[in-house]
């Protein structure tokens, strides 16, 4: 029970920060702070269409729609691999892999349902983020600036195409790894550097020197979303009762 | 009937260890099998190859004539493991693992229910199927696990140190139910164990092995037969004839190795005969331990 409670923490704290804490912090700074020169000349890089709105509108936007992004994607990675780590590593860790093994299950149909599960924990679990930023945000600004803030087409990219991909990825990887993996936190550390090029584009889009449009999104999401199909069944076929038990 | 089937089974692990050697076996239906050796000498992984866990190198085996390399859901269907590797979750009640167990077998749930309360039952575990196994203690979660062998009604039994970590009460009813298991309802056991005392309670034939290697197979008396067949004539007596050649083992107390029963009541008429008063004579015949520290003794005095 204790270890669920560990799991659900680790599960629940970093949307938190992601959806909650991280975007009310943006528009509180918006809100208290808009005149830096600075930021007139990023928004002066912005498509014309939403330079036509008010400042603050504006900025709200721009964090809604190209900040926040970036940002969220982290979730699906973090949620999968917990979940996928607790669910192949936690189960040999616990000894409670070999009992599975022996039952009439194939190795193919053990495999499938874990990745199946945790990729839908994670999706869960990204969806319900969405869903609590959007209202926590839409509160806030209509609160403090008396406006709608409305996501663009990017987060639709973001939730049907690269939240999904990006935590098969993450799955698949952790899976890769816990047959020789012989701790929860040895698993994971694989799906560290799926971290990497997102704190990239973070860094890129803060920075001003990338501004990720839906396009790139699209395109992004299709080439994971074919990563994640060709990790998924070079992995399958690897896997014995004999490379699990290792 | 033949259920077990092992023929020159050798398994040799990506690293290069040898822990199987060409084995051969041949188990019958409800026959309690003990597979005894010191750890490592390749017990565990004879039962991986035999749930198909593990390929073999060389040979093959079958169990009730599915090949586990091949098919393992198969022989998984069939067969019931206990060992310590295979646990069960913490999280979850007793009955709670066994009916989710059971639901992998495809027992529908009602009867699940009924198989999970009368196995708790015979296993003395009734008051505690409520309970959390993160509250159990070592000798529950073993005597659960052989619940959870048991659930789906195997035909053949993998049984590996079923009574480690159980009192003596647990252990003499674990070893009741195991005779029941085999004498009553035909099912075969393999039981794999470093106790050869324990063995030499339950079993009805057994296998010697060490480093991979088979020493020895056999029932009891054929090992007599085959190893050691010295008994040893212990007699304690008041004056012992010198010309007879006992040894001297304790106060009155006297041994002398023979080769067959026939030879004790001649001793006993002439150390009577000689102004000896016996007062206890025991023929005891080598233990599974004697046969298997002869086997291991001769072995390594051919090595040397």
């Amino acid at each position: 029970m204790t270890d669920n409670k560990h799991l659900f923490a680790s599960l629940l704290i970093v949307p938190l920060v992601l959806t909650i804490v991280l975007p009310s912090t943006f528009l509180v700074m918006i809100h208290f702070a808009p005149d830096d020169p600075d930021i007139q000349r990023l928004l002066d890089l912005l498509p014309q269409s939403m330079q036509t709105k008010g400042l603050e509108q504006g900025l709200a936007e721009l964090v809604l729609n190209f900040m926040l992004p970036v940002f969220f994607l982290i979730i699906p990675i973090m949620s999968a691999s917990i979940m996928a780590a607790s669910s192949f590593v936690g189960e040999k860790e616990k000894r409670t892999l070999e009992t599975l093994l022996y039952c009439p299950l194939s190795v193919r149909q053990i495999f499938r349902a874990k990745v199946l599960a945790s990729f839908l924990l994670s999706m869960m679990v990204s969806f319900i983020s969405f869903c609590t930023m959007m209202v926590v945000l839409e509160l806030e600004a209509g609160i403090l600036m008396g406006m709608v803030l409305i996501p663009s087409i990017s987060w639709l990219v973001i939730l049907l195409l690269l939240a999904p991909s990006i935590s098969l990825i993450a799955v698949t990887l952790i899976v890769r790894r816990s047959a020789k993996a012989q701790s929860v936190e040895e698993s994971q550390q694989s799906a560290v550097f799926l971290v990497i090029p997102v704190i990239l584009l973070v860094v890129g889009q803060s920075t001003g020197l990338l501004l990720v449009s839906a396009w790139i999104l699209l395109a992004f999401g299709l080439v994971c979303t074919l990563l994640a199909w060709v990790l998924l069944k070079t992995c399958m076929g690897k896997f014995t009762y004999e490379t699990l038990l290792q | 009937m033949e259920t077990v089937v092992l023929q020159s089974l050798s398994k040799t692990y990506s690293g290069g260890k040898l822990a199987v050697r060409q084995v051969s076996l041949s188990l019958n239906q409800g026959e309690v099998f003990g597979f005894l050796g010191p750890n490592g000498a390749g017990k565990t992984t004879t039962v991986k190859l035999l749930n198909g866990m593990l390929s073999p190198t060389e040979g093959s085996c079958q169990v009730l004539g599915i090949n586990p390399a091949k098919e393992p859901e198969k022989v998984h269907r069939v067969s019931g493991v206990l060992t310590e590797h295979a646990q069960m979750y913490d999280n979850m009640t007793g009955t709670q693992n066994l009916i989710f167990y059971a639901s992998l077998f495809d027992i529908p749930s009602r009867e699940a229910r009924s198989r999970t309360e009368s196995l708790l039952k015979r296993l003395g575990l009734e008051n505690a199927g409520a309970k959390k196994l993160s509250a159990y203690s070592t000798g529950m979660r073993q005597r659960l696990s052989l619940a959870r062998a048991l659930i789906h009604q195997p035909r053949v039994l993998f049984l590996d140190e079923p009574t480690s970590g159980l009192d003596p009460e647990s252990a003499q009813n674990v070893n009741q139910l195991i005779r029941d298991l085999a004498y009553r309802e035909g099912i075969t056991v393999f039981l794999c164990t470093h106790q050869l005392r324990y063995a030499q309670e339950i079993c009805t034939r057994y296998g010697l092995i060490e480093d991979g290697t088979m020493l020895a197979e056999g029932t009891l008396e054929e090992l007599r037969h085959d190893v050691l067949s010295d008994t040893v004539l212990k007699i304690r007596a008041e004056i012992m004839p010198a010309i007879l050649p006992f040894r001297k083992s304790g106060e009155n107390q006297y041994e002398l190795d023979i080769h067959s029963d026939s030879e004790i009541p001649h001793l006993v008429r002439q150390i009577v005969e000689g102004g000896g008063d016996v007062y206890d004579v025991t023929a005891q015949k080598p233990s599974l331990e004697d046969i298997y520290f002869a086997l291991t003794a001769k072995g390594k005095g051919e090595a040397m």
